[in-house]
């Protein structure tokens, strides 16, 4: 206990106060974001007198039980980690193939598991997932060290991710399968993969991916010709309507520019908290979780937005320096991996709510409301943070 | 790769939300075709009495959700819905299958349409309640109430001011429909219903502004003057009792007449030079500075010379020996340029800022102006005596009235007031407009005299025709000729009366402004003077005021004498025709010419003639003599503007060098003699002009 008392000095305060003020601000939008608007209902009854707290408190709850996920992180050696990696990444493959066969179903994507008594603890697996398989997969990189110079060497690596990452591409999850790529790209720089190898293979797979988008959509709109694509029609949709969301201004585009004029409304001060009229006219849709950026950059206007980004860019700069100063590879790994995820993850939020990257369900890290994404990132966060309390020299 | 991150995010925000902001706020406006904006109910506009002067009503508009109306029974509900609303089926069929999630069907339905469709009972089919304005008496008061245009927007007079008051907020009908970006499992409508707007409470009372409408039509009719007002103010609160203009127009139904007369409201827009009911303003400056007392005697020999000009009376031969409210009776223009120029221009100034002539008097309307004085560091004595019988100066109907309420109000100028209370839908009072002192401009005592001095002037004066019966009144009349292009131009006036009744205790004070009336009478004493007593007597007897036993009838009525305003006929013989004629019409004659030719030859009567305004002069034309195209005749030029000599001498071949500036008076070459074309004439010209008010 000593030990472990001397090593709680090691805390790094500074990600820990930015996580606080990133977790607190979230809850403060969520609020706005769910508040009743005022609308009245016309034909159905619209549920009146809902608590306007109710998704606030249910964050809280979240949030609690993520804190006490990371408590426990903080208490383990993360070295055991390596003792259990098969078991976590059977557990990976048992829990994404049983959200396929037992899954809940939203929007036509199983992405849920109900368990409990009238089965109100629903779950999002592919989130849990993210965290066991850079777990997974920095073991297997520790174990690999010197042996990733040649294309050859990667192939398993894409496959020891590639099984996971199908199993959520059929869900499907376009956005969490992306970021396992991004997560795995990211491990395998840092384990020491020729820097031009891992580009020529990510241009390569962009190039191709990109072709094969837009000969599909050409030959379906010139040959009458359905070129077959591994994804749905409404993401495929969704992935490219970014790119000209006036197209289907009230279909496929609506929520890229619903979320870019409320972003756009804001101005520099924003338009006050609580008084977005995006928002408040529910016009934003998935306005708590996905593009809760946008009732900030609404709200709080860019001043809000810009201090949003820096925060998590503390905690993005915190956890490379955690990376850098990890006692070991395997430390390494396992910072760089969770780096690898928030950096994924505000990218492509962020980047969605304004207009630069498809639109992917991802939510943004410690702020969007959703159960399974605040723990696994809680967690991931108390990994880091005791790679951290266990590093070789003190920072700094 | 972090920082690069986070500069790539910053980037595209500092772009969405400072560059690009205000387009993406236009086009949020735009994209709403899913957030149907549903009118508010405009707020009603009361009489002081609580009479609905304008209200809207309720009309149903029918629209639909298209995605809801099943594929199979599209065809079948535009068959309904066409028969109910009268319409052509195959237009509410592509209405039923266009691709958006609302459509209106038609808006603003009769009853009948309505309730046919109501009896439907369509899926995806409702009806909601939008407004119509409605103008109960048609153009009563049509320029303070204006209207509002057919998207619930006040356009013009109160509706535009009190818009923001009046409007109310507007409802929505929101629409959740994407598959994509919603997680509620049905499509789902949310009706956020319009906040209806406040209501006005007018000062004006409908009676009365029934009255002054009634008499600006007795106006229209008898003297078809350009414009025509009548404003009648309650002295004691400075509430506008009625305000009504000519031409008018009828708000529910602007679009058939011209911007010119809905625009703008001659009554707060319109300038001109008061003439003699500015009289009231000088004695008042004078009375209370003690620059005259009620006794005072002044003489009048028929004019008054000042800096080298004539100031003539109106009345020929002057008024001879007259007290001070003789002067005020006679409306005497010598006694009243006097009684100015021993005033003094700083005093005189000071007065004219304080009764606030400089200044807009703040009343609720757009478009007041604020009339023109001749800058004080410019002014001349010329000026200060012209200014005392109310030219020189122009003035707004409505400065002019609350000026002049004023002086019934025991000398405390007030400001005034068109809008007595704001109340919400419910008739609960919100806002409450009470009189608002502007300031003491003159004495309690001066105000006393000066009203036992207007007294006079409807007793015994020139104000006779404005009795009222039973109360007696109080008042000045006024002439003033209209100003155009910078000179007076004759025949042109304004005739007015400012008036207060009863005369001991004045309940209501009045102007009376008829601008260019047509026909033979034009003093504000035949054309204002009785349209104020029908008013007042109207009036005062509406608002139960006791009549007073002991006023007395004056005896005679004001009889008019031919106005005795005398012209001098030009010397035209050798002007070019056209030249002539335009001469002669811009001055008030009535123009006859006879024969052939460009050169005028003879006329009857000879130049130099004195005549009455309005006078025919025949012209008789002749061919150029023989040579003269190479040596015209030199016309008589005296009396001509720089630029009519100019263009005079120029048609004939000739040049001017011109000396001084004004009016021709003298000319190097005698009229009639013969000079060689391209010869250069110097023609002298001095400031002069005559003119006369009554």
């Amino acid at each position: 206990m000593l030990e472990q008392n001397i090593l709680f000095k090691k805390l790094d305060r500074t990600l820990l106060i930015a996580i606080t003020i990133i977790i607190l601000l979230g809850l403060v939008i969520i609020y706005s974001a769910t508040k009743p608007s005022g609308l009245l209902p016309v034909a159905e009854a619209l549920s009146t007198g809902d608590d306007p707290f109710a998704y606030v408190k249910k964050q809280m709850f979240f949030v609690l039980f993520g804190i006490g996920m990371m408590i426990m992180m903080l208490y383990i050696q993360y070295e055991d980690l390596l003792k259990h990696v098969k078991f976590l990444y059977v557990l990976n493959l048992i829990i994404l193939g049983a959200v396929l066969i037992v899954g809940d179903s939203t929007l036509g994507a199983q992405r849920w598991i109900a368990i409990g008594p009238n089965q109100i603890f629903r779950f999002q697996p592919s989130e849990f997932s993210k965290l066991l398989i850079i777990i997974c997969f920095a073991a297997y990189l520790n174990s690999r060290s010197n042996m990733l110079n040649r294309l050859r060497d990667l192939l398993p690596c894409f496959v020891y991710i590639g099984v996971p990452a199908l199993l959520i591409l059929m869900q499907p999850d376009l956005g969490t399968a992306l970021v396992f790529l991004a997560i795995m790209f990211g491990m395998l720089f840092i384990a020491g993969a020729r820097p031009w190898l891992l580009s020529g293979i990510i241009a390569g797979g962009i190039g191709t991916a990109s072709l094969w988008i837009w000969a599909h959509f050409w030959l379906a709109a010139n040959r009458g010709f359905e070129l077959w694509i591994p994804i749905k029609d409404y993401q495929l949709k969704r992935l490219v309507i970014f790119l000209d969301p006036w197209q289907e201004p009230f279909d496929a585009g609506y929520n890229v520019i619903q979320s870019q004029i409320a972003i756009g409304q804001g101005g520099f001060w924003g338009r006050g908290l609580f008084n977005g009229s995006q928002t408040y006219g529910d016009f934003l849709p998935f306005q708590k979780n996905d593009f809760i950026f946008s009732v900030v950059g609404e709200e709080l206007g860019f001043i809000g937005a810009f201090l949003l980004l820096v925060l998590f860019f503390v905690v993005i700069y915190r956890g490379i320096l955690i990376a850098i100063n990890a006692r070991d590879r395997f430390g390494s790994l396992l910072a760089t991996g969770i780096v690898s995820m928030l950096v994924v993850h505000v990218l492509i939020n962020v980047g969605m709510n304004i207009g630069i990257m498809p639109v992917t369900g991802i939510p943004l890290p410690m702020f969007s409301y959703g159960g399974s994404s605040m723990i696994t990132n809680l967690t991931a966060l108390g990994l880091l943070l005791n790679i951290n309390m266990r590093r070789k020299k003190i920072l700094f | 790769m972090a920082s690069a991150v986070l500069l790539l995010l910053i980037f595209r925000l500092v772009w969405l939300q400072l560059v690009e902001g205000d387009k993406l706020r236009a086009e949020a406006q735009e994209i709403r075709m899913r957030d149907v904006p549903v009118e508010a109910k405009r707020g009603i506009i009361f009489d002081c009495k609580g009479n609905e002067l304008t209200s809207s009503v309720s009309v149903d508009s029918a629209y639909a959700f298209p995605p809801q109306i099943k594929d199979e029974d599209r065809r079948q509900t535009a068959d309904k819905i066409a028969y109910a609303l009268d319409m052509d089926k195959e237009d509410v069929y592509k209405k039923l299958t266009q691709n958006v999630g609302f459509v209106w069907l038609k808006r603003r339905l009769d009853r009948e349409s309505a309730q046919n469709l109501k009896e439907l009972k369509l899926d995806g089919v409702a009806l909601v309640e939008e407004n119509k304005r409605f103008y109960r008496q048609e153009s009563l008061a049509a320029h303070v109430l204006g209207f509002a245009g057919d998207d619930n927007q006040g356009l013009t007079g109160l509706e535009s001011v009190y818009d923001h008051e009046l409007k109310g907020k507007p409802g929505r009908i929101v629409i959740e429909q994407d598959a994509l970006g919603d997680d509620i499992p049905k499509a789902m409508h949310k009706y956020i219903p319009p906040v209806p707007g406040n209501n006005l409470v007018l000062t004006i009372d409908q009676n009365i502004q029934f009255f002054v409408e009634r008499e600006l039509d007795h106006i229209v009719e008898k003297h078809q003057p350009k414009l025509a007002v009548i404003i009648v103010m309650n002295p004691k609160t400075g509430e506008i009792l009625a305000m009504g203009n000519r031409p008018t127009f009828a708000p529910g139904d602007w679009r058939q007449y011209p911007q010119s007369i809905w625009d703008r409201n001659p009554s707060v827009w319109y300038t001109y030079e008061p003439g003699s009911t500015f009289k009231i303003i000088t004695a008042a400056a004078a009375l209370e500075e003690g620059a005259v007392r009620t006794s005072d005697t002044f003489y009048d020999p028929g004019s008054i010379k000042v800096a080298d000009r004539n100031i003539r009376c109106w009345y020929d031969g002057g008024h001879g020996s007259q007290t001070f409210e003789e002067v005020c009776q006679n409306s005497c223009n010598p006694g009243f340029v006097t009684v100015g120029l021993r005033l003094g221009k700083d005093k005189f100034y000071k007065y004219i800022s304080a009764f606030g002539f400089t200044r807009k008097t703040g009343i609720c309307l757009s478009g007041e102006e604020i009339g023109l004085q001749i800058p004080q560091n410019e002014v001349t004595d010329l000026n200060i005596a012209t200014m005392s019988i109310g030219q020189s100066i122009a003035v707004t109907p409505i400065q002019l009235v609350t000026a002049a309420a004023a002086v019934a109000n025991g000398g405390v100028l007030l400001k005034p007031i068109l809008v007595k209370a704001i109340t919400d839908p419910d008739g609960k009072e919100i806002k409450e407009f009470k009189p608002e002192e502007v300031r003491q401009v003159i004495s309690e005592n001066t105000a006393k005299t000066l009203m036992s001095l207007l007294t006079g002037v409807v007793q015994k004066g020139s104000g006779k025709n404005a009795f009222v019966d039973g109360y007696g009144a109080a008042g000045k009349t006024g002439t003033a000729q209209v100003v155009e292009r910078g000179g007076y131009v004759s025949g042109k006036y304004v005739a007015s009366f400012m008036g207060y009744a009863p005369a001991d205790d004045p309940q209501i004070a009045a102007l009376v402004m008829v601008a260019e009336p047509t026909g033979s009478e034009y003093f504000g004493s035949q054309v204002a003077a009785p349209a104020f007593k029908a008013v007042a007597q109207d009036t005062l007897r509406y608002l139960q005021v006791p009549e007073r036993p002991q006023v007395e009838k004056p005896k005679l009525p004001f009889v008019y004498e031919q106005p005795k305003l005398k012209v001098t006929v030009p010397n035209l013989e050798h002007f070019p025709a056209e030249e002539a004629k335009n001469i002669l019409l811009n001055t008030g004659f009535v123009v006859q010419s006879r024969g052939d030719g460009t050169i005028v030859g003879s006329q009857v009567p000879k130049g130099g003639v004195q005549v009455t305004d309005g006078t025919t002069v025949i012209l008789e034309l002749r061919l150029l003599e023989p040579g003269e195209d190479n040596e015209p005749t030199v016309p008589d030029l005296r009396g001509l503007t720089i630029k009519e000599a100019g263009g005079i001498l120029e048609k004939l071949g000739l040049h001017i060098k011109p000396l001084g500036t004004g009016f021709a008076f003298a000319q190097q070459s005698l009229p009639g003699s013969r000079v060689a074309k391209g010869t250069t004439i110097t023609v002298e010209f001095k400031e002069e002009r005559e003119r006369s008010g009554q």
